[in-house]
């Protein structure tokens, strides 16, 4: 008896895996003519590449790139979104993602632990912003003194920033109270007043403005021009087995930068679904003002580059130094840019 | 448990419909009073919108087929395997005495703990997540078939011994119905489990799912499809409930509360 009803469960419970499987992966669905398929019949199995990107509009011109290549005839790029860089980091060390998008210092600190990635580009210039509550009177770091001040990372240029910038301002480290915060919540938490500053990459600083709970204290031009926060990673393995594929990536996420400038509206929309936030936050970023964000002059010098290193070693997040040859390479950036072949209409509505 | 007399039956379905609808009053009031900003403490209007939302485009089914798989093979992994090195373990003291510190220290880590290791061995996607439902759910499953075990009394097996049952039958006939019960409650317990990791599973830069629907809008900062994500989660969360309350009521399962 019970032996019948065993069996039963048992199988009631494989057929009802196998259902669940087959909704899933949808066999029946394979084979079905789609553009890229017929696209690969009439060229040949095109390369593919899966890029890591988060969403933040820092990382903007990945997603573009993915839409782009969907099109084109070079490499196919599949855009992959993440949540947080320590997942970034593990996927990458598992050797399971080669090419990502990710914070600077974070591509330091792999390449001091051994992981061989190059640095090939920047993702962006500017985007990031120091957001303080409506209300409060701080003018500058020295008037938040002993107030709790929320950062994304250790690892993150805005914490080194913000660092260099309480040295200028002669402000102590341990004056201000720093947090480490997944950007997502940091909005919340200065509307509820749980932290009363933030430093992060947008569209989490534009969030608390659109909400009316935050003032912008600084944009990341104000205290750094041309700031950078992330860069573009590769592991050195592609570079070796698949040159050319880096060098389509490069001037993928090239000529993505240089459209979405040109178009700020239609890449707000182009990308929102990809980042699965709302047009009207993104588009804020790109437009209010128009060089929140910038994604030209993206090649990483070593000045630059050097400049955030030496941060990182001050403020002792790194321990080793890293040589500034090992850790970039420039060879795969074009000579010229043009803006990505896209069409994309801008949404109505748009200001 | 069924209800001695007719009318608490309707009770039985009324509270709880009265208990949610309280709650949607208090979610509602507080909205409308705007005692947290609206963009942070989404409004049950707003949550429906989403809601519909969600449904229409087809992600809100496909999030959950992809995690009923994913939490459905892990936890079905972790009972096939679970049961019988529990039961193996329970009749064999040299081998429980040798494994069960090792069983309660595993069972002890957070799935969360798990998940470099996770990437590192399974990469990205179903197979991590399942992989974590199983770590979450497997030890204590073991745990439970364990304990089970140990308290069938010895008399039972003398009397089996005595009609001269093989083995096997030993197993169908005595073992099995005797830790029944036992068993199906604390797979009740593992399976709210291995749902609620199901969240934490899915962090890993999944394309789909519940649990990264729920990550995923906050990342968005979509507080309402947050809480559409959360309402769901608890909704199937009660339905695997009630349905292995149903294996309960299978008469063979009965007899050990007959006792």
């Amino acid at each position: 008896m019970l032996r019948s009803t065993i069996t039963r469960v048992a199988l009631g419970v494989i057929i009802l895996i196998a259902v669940l499987g087959l909704l899933r992966f949808k066999p029946w669905q394979r084979g079905g003519g789609s553009v890229e398929q017929a696209a690969n019949i009439a060229n040949g199995p095109r390369q593919q590449l899966n890029v890591g990107f988060l969403p933040v509009t820092c990382h903007l011109t990945c997603p573009v790139t993915d839409y782009a290549s969907k099109t084109s005839t070079a490499t196919r790029f599949e855009s992959q979104r993440f949540t947080d860089f320590p997942t970034v980091v593990e996927t990458v060390k598992g050797g399971r993602l080669e090419a990502t998008f990710m914070i600077a210092p974070l591509a330091m600190k792999m390449r001091e632990q051994g992981v061989p990635v190059k640095i090939v580009y920047l993702g962006h210039r500017d985007g990031s912003t120091v957001m303080v509550q409506k209300d409060s009177p701080a003018k500058d770091l020295r008037d938040l003194r002993g107030k709790t001040f929320a950062i994304p990372s250790k690892f993150s240029n805005q914490y080194l920033v913000i660092r260099k910038l309480m040295d200028d301002q002669g402000v102590k480290p341990e004056e201000i109270n720093f947090v480490e915060m997944p950007p997502p919540d940091m909005p919340g938490a200065l509307a509820v007043k749980a932290i009363d500053a933030y430093f992060v990459g947008e569209p989490h600083a534009a969030k608390a403005e659109l909400d009316g709970s935050g003032r912008v204290l600084y944009h990341a031009k104000d205290i750094w021009p041309r700031f950078i926060s992330c860069v573009l990673v590769v592991h050195e393995k592609l570079i070796r087995e698949r040159p050319e594929v880096v060098r389509d990536l490069v001037r993928g996420i090239a000529e993505s930068g240089e459209w979405a400038e040109q178009h700020r509206l239609e890449a707000a929309k182009l990308v929102s679904p990809y980042f699965r936030q709302d047009e009207k936050v993104v588009r804020y970023v790109l437009t209010q003002p128009p060089d929140r964000v910038s994604y030209r002059m993206l090649t990483p010098t070593d000045e630059d580059l050097q400049q955030i290193h030496d941060m990182g070693m001050k403020a002792g997040i790194l321990e080793k130094p890293v040589d500034m040859e090992d850790l970039i390479d420039r060879q795969f950036i074009p000579a010229d840019i043009k803006p990505a072949n896209i069409t994309v209409q801008a949404s109505n509505g748009a200001q | 448990m069924s209800m001695n007399v007719a009318t608490s039956n309707d009770q039985a379905r009324l509270l709880p419909l009265v208990v949610v609808l309280i709650a949607l009053a208090l979610w509602w009031t507080l909205s409308a009073l705007h005692v947290f900003p609206e963009s942070l403490f989404p409004s049950p209007v707003s949550v429906a919108k989403g809601f519909v939302e969600e449904f229409q485009t087809g992600r809100l089914l496909n999030d959950l087929i992809a995690s009923l798989f994913r939490v459905i093979t892990g936890f079905t992994l972790a009972v096939a395997l679970g049961i019988p090195l529990g039961l193996w373990l329970g009749h064999r003291t040299s081998a429980r005495t040798a494994l069960l510190p090792a069983i309660n220290f595993f069972r002890n880590l957070s799935p969360l703990a798990w998940i470099p290791f996770a990437i590192l061995w399974f990469g990205i996607g179903d197979v991590p997540a399942i992989f974590l439902i199983f770590m979450a759910s497997f030890f204590p499953v073991v745990l439970a078939t364990i304990a089970a075990v140990a308290s069938i009394p010895s008399v039972y097996f003398r009397v089996a011994q005595n009609y001269g049952y093989r083995s096997t039958e030993l197993l169908t006939q005595v073992t099995l119905p005797a830790i029944a019960p036992q068993v199906i409650t604390a797979l009740r317990v593992t399976a709210g489990l291995a749902w609620v990791v199901v969240v934490a599973a899915e962090m890993i830069a999944g394309r789909d799912g519940l649990g990264f629907a729920v990550w995923d809008a906050r990342n968005g900062l979509r507080m309402d499809l947050l809480a559409v994500g959360m309402i769901v989660i608890g909704i199937i969360g009660v339905v695997i409930d009630r349905l292995l309350v149903q294996l309960m009521k299978i008469q063979s399962v009965r007899w050990g509360y007959e006792q």
